[in-house]
């Protein structure tokens, strides 16, 4: 086990069209850092739906063939459609993507769960990735604390709604406050009404995320699904009404 | 929910015309001229799929009001109680019925100061203004 350093080395990349954050707490020098970000633009460029040549765009064009896509796509298409299954159709790569696929809404916690493979395989064992406010997180922030996450308040600003303390931990947060009301209800073509945001913590980030969509999707029927997340998984959901309703696990100290 | 709202709205508008609920009468005559008479009836709705939620049925309680004057009669109908039962579920949302409301935590949202933390957790901002400008802010914090 590294020491944890008095000062961390935090580096700040856009990304995929948002902030990636890498936070290292761990006190030695490394080259994990490099390849960190070196496969987030990999990934970028193989699935981006904004790039005309990714694989996604190609694989939607119709100019390239599934069968003939990069092994990663595969999985994550694949795993995109586990998930559209585990998640009653809520998580659907379809729904904001007509006629076509855009799997962007796994694709960002699921690079990041593989980047926090590459760290762990450095050695690294303190350490945060963010990327644009999901984030996968390992050992302490500070020789004598763990990591202490906000959770972004929906309605003010430069407030947090809760703190979640963590030694090791994926949590994302959907809402509709930041982008506008870009998730919508697959079934019925419109973004919920009653709900602000959905946070869920787990081992995982890209499943993790995927069912913090769904049960965002879900409006208010989302936090009863919570209820029944997989075991590790925890949620909190704020509603319009500024209620918050967390699942007994739900870390928030 | 809106399906859950269209699903309980079906088994409204099937119940209504097979009203095969219990009668009681409790009005009286008010005058010579008026006539006012008081049902209140039950009506048992079919039971509905709600969703994957299983069967759900509702009662209602309506309170039926019919007053003649001479030859003219105005009746009014007004819903004084509605009721909800599960009478056939799958163990699952027998789970989700008894269980699920208990199990998550109730609060009122607060706004804490963001203080003491290294990262923020919110919806991904395409212009990344909001995130990233608290994010330096924290950041920015530390260093002082």
């Amino acid at each position: 086990m590294t020491s944890v350093a008095e000062r961390p080395r935090i580096r700040v990349e856009h990304i995929m069209g948002m902030p990636i954050v890498l936070d290292i707490r761990d006190d030695v020098e490394d080259e994990a850092v490099e390849q960190v970000f070196d496969w987030l633009r990999w990934v970028d460029r193989t699935f981006s739906t904004y790039k005309d040549d990714s694989e996604i765009s190609r694989l939607n064009s119709g100019e390239l063939a599934l069968e003939n896509a990069h092994s990663d796509v595969r999985d994550v298409l694949a795993r995109c459609e586990e998930l559209r299954v585990a998640t009653q159709g809520y998580f659907d790569l379809r729904a904001s993507m007509p006629g076509g696929i855009d799997p962007s809404g796994l694709v960002k916690g699921w690079s990041v769960d593989r980047a926090a493979d590459l760290l762990d395989h450095a050695g690294l064992r303190n350490y945060g990735i963010s990327a644009g406010g999901d984030m996968r997180l390992r050992g302490r922030a500070l020789p004598d604390s763990c990591w202490r996450v906000g959770i972004q308040h929906p309605l003010q600003r430069d407030r947090v709604a809760a703190v979640v303390e963590a030694t090791e931990l994926a949590i994302a947060t959907s809402g509709a406050y930041a982008r506008g009301n870009h998730v919508v209800n697959p079934h019925t073509g419109r973004p919920p009404s009653s709900v602000l945001s959905v946070t869920v913590c787990g081992p995982d980030l890209g499943t993790a995320d995927a069912f913090a969509t769904a049960a965002f999707a879900m409006g208010s029927l989302g936090p009863h699904w919570t209820a029944r997340l997989p075991r590790g998984y925890e949620a909190m959901t704020i509603l319009s009404d500024e209620t918050v309703l967390s699942t007994n696990g739900f870390p928030a100290v | 929910m809106r399906r859950a709202i269209t699903a309980l709205l079906s088994a409204l508008t099937l119940a209504v015309p097979v009203a095969n609920g219990v009668a009681a009468t409790r009005g009286t005559a008010t005058s010579t001229t008026t006539k006012r008479k008081v049902v209140t009836k039950k009506i048992v709705g079919t039971a509905v799929q709600a969703d994957r939620w299983g069967y759900v049925q509702v009662t209602l309680i309506v309170r039926k009001t019919t007053v003649t004057g001479g030859t003219r009669t105005k009746v009014t109908r007004r819903i004084v109680g509605i009721t909800a039962t599960y009478p056939d579920h799958t163990d699952r949302s027998v789970f989700i019925n008894e269980q699920a409301i208990p199990y998550l935590r109730q609060e009122v949202l607060q706004a804490q100061s963001n203080a003491n933390i290294q990262l923020i957790s919110g919806a991904t901002d395409t212009s990344y203004a909001f995130v990233e400008s608290l994010q330096s802010a924290i950041l920015q914090a530390k260093k002082v």
